[in-house]
């Protein structure tokens, strides 16, 4: 399994998201959004917007980068610090 | 080089933050410090309360890359980063950057280039709320354009 983390705005329409995902060989986190399109369009929109980046244990990664079981891969809004 | 990046919920000490700086070492003829303030007001609506959101680890992992990239840029001594995280009233300190070096030049723009670079490179999500509404706050153009003036020439961290 996969853990899946949604940050910022994201967070709110991933309410009902999985919070864990089955692994499956070559799994990519955009394979991953696309998984998330039948019972989260809305969050799915939201995940394809440009800006959104995507991390696999805490490191900036490819949306094409391959998912390795135990990993934490988490979504990234354009960030609003300072 | 001394270099110190926190992410907190606690307030922080403006005097005490000044004189860890100060005291480094003897060759420091500069410290600028900055202090960023939670506003009452966002877009012309009343702010009743602001939560930052972090990423543990990764948050303190952004600011530092931001750091090391001032480091490369300008003869420091020493740099403190500190960003508050969590829920905050209006007037609270959210964000303290601290600069020292021998000469102001460098100690004031290294404070300018980190704010701008925290603003748009650290891992952090504000939401204010206001009437009873809870929403995210949207990215600005200025802050991406206030960048524009220190990639010329260079690479952006």
């Amino acid at each position: 399994m996969i853990k899946l983390l949604f940050f910022g705005r994201l967070g709110d329409s991933a309410a009902t998201a999985p919070e864990l995902f089955k692994v499956s060989e070559g799994l990519t986190p955009s394979a991953v959004r696309d998984a998330l399109a039948i019972e989260h369009p809305l969050l799915v929109e939201a995940l394809l917007e440009p800006q959104v980046l995507v991390s696999i244990d805490r490191v900036i990664a490819d949306w094409n980068q391959p998912l390795t079981d135990g990993c934490e891969l988490a979504f990234l809004p354009p960030v609003t610090g300072g | 080089m001394s270099r110190r990046v926190v992410v907190q919920s606690e307030d922080f000490d403006l005097a005490d933050e000044y004189r860890r700086l100060c005291e480094l070492d003897a060759a420091i003829g500069a410290v600028v410090t900055f202090c960023g303030l939670v506003r009452d007001c966002q877009e012309q609506a009343r702010i009743d309360s602001l939560t930052l959101q972090h990423y543990p680890g990764m948050t303190e992992a952004s600011l530092n890359k931001v750091v090391v990239a001032a480091e490369q840029r300008w003869p420091l001594h020493g740099v403190s980063v500190i960003h508050r995280v969590g829920a905050l009233l209006p007037s609270d300190q959210i964000v303290f950057v601290g600069v020292a070096s021998s000469h102001r030049a460098a100690a004031f723009q290294a404070a300018d280039f980190l704010m701008d670079y925290l603003k748009t490179h650290a891992l952090l999500w504000k939401r204010v709320e206001s009437d009873g509404q809870r929403s995210w706050v949207e990215t600005r153009d200025s802050d991406e354009r206030a960048l524009q003036r220190w990639t010329q020439g260079s690479t952006p961290p």
